[in-house]
């Protein structure tokens, strides 16, 4: 289909156009396109476990069980002082290494465990991971980090529920694991929404690391792209163009910025539908 | 052991999620042309790349080339993420100490200087200048240890960076293996030319392999030595370099 | 104190303490330049002019839209680009080229974007009474700005702007990812790194380098609370108002 597109173009407007089309849509291009997808499925399934993060988190902050509640409110604080990447490239790592040192107790011999300099010790203990995995501790990642952010914006939410309402629950002989799982938790979500929406556009952001995970995702690919080639044998002859890759991904980011703009006012109107909301719009 | 990717450098597996169904798998780095590279397609070519898989069918194993940053090559291909490495790497007696070297499938040849055209140094007593190489290099640890004294050294993760730097003018020499630099040279319409001496650092390219892997070592030899005898490798190098140095068997 | 020096705890807090200043540099090299220019955004976006008052918006939407990672890549490869055109010949090359000018340069441009929209906030919400006060009081714009409107913006902005100068703080993380390292000067996340990939003790180093954000963070917040003290104590000592070290505001 797309060599015949390429001859449409050849034919109606002319050679240059349809070398163009042929440059835009050769393999290493569709791969860029395609790793789109690594970006996309990042943001969607980190964004779902930082809502359950968030969740978890908010709930341990007014437990009841001290230790419980200072764990609570340490994860919460902790985006407060770390940075985020450094979170986002120590939980894969951090969990690689205790695999593979569980693996190691079982696989390695004594002797290789007592002498080795490498990590891991025997070559046997040795997780291979490959994009899948990375992506799987990449939607983790964010939604540790970005779970602590929810945390947060769910913990207020969550005190922005009418008592009324919780006291009415209450008065219904609900019990309080009830009244918070089955009133706080159901009904804060409109309060939520606004503050959730403000950790979605970081998280978004945030997918553009994903390449520091070995995935080859939009950044990567932008890179090969733009490096400049002087061999004809490899493609297209051109200097340095990784300025306007770069530049085309700076505008996909604000692209995704205001689609989701668009989604969560559309969101907050349909769930604000029928409630008073004091001081929200 | 695992690498950070710190830096502009960034490594993938080509065809991601592909299982380990290869009996060998060969380490390549996939930015160095006219060695290993990713042509419009996205997949990886170059010399190594048809030199590799000539061999694998003469030594009768299934083989599949990975992606890997030149930072962490040698680390990678210790702790097992592949076999063989095939990345234009030079044979030099520090690598010895840690990885094996199967015989040279790429005559020593020295390394050049490239500058903007028209530049003008003192070969002889290089200062106050800013010079680049590809980090973890022959060219790397000669510049390190010869030309640091009054110059600024400036060492790039891909050799794409290095170039990069060098047509921008951030920097005023680059040190570099002369068949990476001869068709940059002859694309840059004009722009770069070799300037000064050449230089000779490093034995010829050879498969880096993991110590305990004789048996491999033993059965890539021996693929490698029937293709040298019958001018396949010549031709190979003729082919993707279009110059010599040549084995002239 | 030798067995102190062999702990690779201390070890590592030694290690990253040069490292650490790299990071200070590029915040506190961000602020003085950052501040001013996200007070003017925040200004020209509430202007009542049409053509400034859009432009200041999408220059702020762009700078929080996208990521500052991929703003690095960005504005150091434009740099370069413009190397032998323009800084050569003016013989500034060395300098803006140097990733101690590149970094300030890119985390000014995106911190002024997200201090601008804090500002902008504390604009919309000044008391009406106070401004029309100083008009019938016959005060011109100028005046109005210097004796009412700045001193309320800064206030109201005060807790949130102190958030955005951690946020940058952690921004700066981000430097050494996307710039070439000239001469070993590396920041806390790359020495991070190198130390990890001598011995692979991540939860050692990434611990200390965690460690080191965190007491530095906490720094700002303090330091920043007593200069919120300081400006609010025409106002009383209010329980209410104290800098909250929870995280309250959002990037």
């Amino acid at each position: 289909m797309l060599d015949s597109l390429s001859a449409w173009l050849a034919l109606n407007i002319g050679e240059q156009a349809s070398s163009w089309f042929d440059y835009f849509t050769n393999g290493k291009h569709l791969a860029w396109y395609a790793s789109v997808r690594f970006t996309l499925l990042a943001a969607v399934f980190g964004a779902l476990l930082a809502v359950v993060f968030g969740v978890l988190g908010a709930a341990a902050r007014r437990a009841g069980f001290a230790p419980l509640r200072w764990l609570g409110l340490g994860y919460t604080t902790m985006v407060r002082g770390i940075p985020d990447v450094l979170v986002f490239l120590f939980f894969p790592l951090a969990f690689e290494q205790t695999v593979e040192w569980f693996m190691s107790r079982r696989l390695c011999s004594a002797e290789e465990l007592a002498t080795a300099v490498n990590w891991p010790p025997c070559s046997a203990a040795q997780w291979y991971l490959s994009t899948t995995e990375y992506l799987i501790m990449a939607c983790v990642s964010l939604g540790i980090v970005y779970g602590a952010f929810a945390a947060n914006v769910v913990h207020g939410a969550m005190n922005s529920v009418p008592k009324g309402q919780l006291e009415a629950a209450r008065a219904y002989g609900f019990s309080s694991r009830q009244i918070f799982w089955n009133f706080q938790v159901r009904q804060m979500w409109v309060y939520a929404l606004p503050g959730l929406s403000n950790v979605w556009m970081l998280l978004l952001k945030a997918t553009s690391f994903l390449s520091l995970l070995q995935i080859a995702d939009i950044v990567q690919w932008a890179d090969r792209l733009g490096a400049p080639n002087y061999s004809s044998r490899v493609g297209l002859v051109h200097p340095d163009w990784r300025w306007k890759y770069y530049f085309v991904l700076f505008l996909f980011y604000i692209l995704l910025a205001i689609l989701s703009e668009r989604v969560f006012a559309w969101l907050q109107r349909r769930a604000s539908r029928g409630l008073a909301l004091h001081g929200e719009h | 052991m695992k690498k950070l990717l710190l830096g502009l450098a960034l490594s993938t597996l080509v065809g991601s999620g592909a299982a380990i169904a290869a009996d060998v798998r060969i380490g390549t780095e996939g930015a160095y042309a006219p060695w290993n590279f990713l042509d419009d397609n996205g997949d990886l070519a170059g010399y190594e790349i048809e030199l590799g898989n000539e061999m694998c069918k003469r030594a009768g194993v299934s083989c599949e080339f990975v992606v890997n940053e030149w930072d962490s090559i040698i680390p990678n291909l210790i702790a097992g993420n592949y076999d063989i490495i095939m990345a234009g790497m030079s044979v030099t007696d520090e690598r010895k100490e840690t990885i094996n070297f199967s015989a040279e499938y790429y005559p020593p040849d020295p390394s050049k200087y490239v500058g903007a055209k028209g530049l003008e140094v003192d070969f002889d007593n290089l200062k106050g200048l800013k010079i680049g190489a590809q980090g973890a290099t022959i060219q790397a640890a000669y510049v390190e240890s010869n030309l640091a004294d009054g110059n600024t050294i400036l060492t790039y993760e891909t050799p794409d960076q290095s170039v990069a730097d060098l047509m921008a003018g951030n920097i005023d020499l680059l040190l570099a293996d002369n068949s990476f630099l001869a068709p940059v040279v002859d694309g840059s319409s004009g722009a770069i030319s070799f300037v000064g001496p050449d230089v000779s650092i490093g034995g010829g390219v050879a498969m880096g392999m993991r110590k305990e892997d004789t048996d491999l070592a033993a059965k890539m030899n021996a693929a490698l030595e029937s293709m040298k005898a019958d001018g396949t490798v010549d031709k190979l190098i003729m082919e993707f370099f279009e110059a010599g140095p040549f084995f002239e068997n | 104190m030798d067995w102190l020096l062999d702990n690779a705890l201390v070890q590592d807090i030694i290690e990253l303490a040069r490292p650490s200043l790299f990071n200070i540099y590029f915040a506190l090299a961000s602020i003085p330049i950052g501040f001013p220019l996200a007070v003017l955004l925040a200004v020209m976006k509430n202007s009542s002019n049409g053509i400034i008052s859009r432009v200041a918006r999408i220059y702020i939407y762009a700078f929080r839209g996208s990521p500052l990672f991929i703003q690095f890549f960005m504005f150091y490869s434009i740099m370069l680009a413009f190397n032998l055109s323009h800084w050569k010949p003016m013989g500034i090359a060395h300098i803006v080229m140097h990733p101690l000018f590149i970094g300030p340069m890119v985390l000014i441009l995106n911190t002024s974007a997200y201090a601008a929209e804090i500002f902008y906030g504390a604009l919309r919400t000044l008391p009406k009474g106070e401004v029309e006060a100083a008009m019938a009081f016959g005060m011109n714009r100028r005046q109005i700005f210097r004796t009412v409107t700045w001193p309320n913006m800064i206030r109201l902005a005060w807790p949130a702007y102190t958030n955005e100068v951690v946020f940058l703080f952690h921004a700066t993380a981000l430097v050494y990812f996307t710039l070439p390292v000239i001469n070993g000067q590396k920041d806390i996340m790359n020495k991070a790194g190198e130390l990890f990939e001598r011995d692979y003790n991540i939860f050692l180093h990434f611990g200390v380098a965690g460690l080191y954000f965190l007491v530095i963070s906490m720094f700002i917040f303090f330091v920043s609370g007593r200069i919120y003290k300081r400006l609010m104590r025409h106002i009383g000592t209010d329980p209410t108002t104290r800098l909250k070290l929870a995280p309250n505001y959002m990037r």
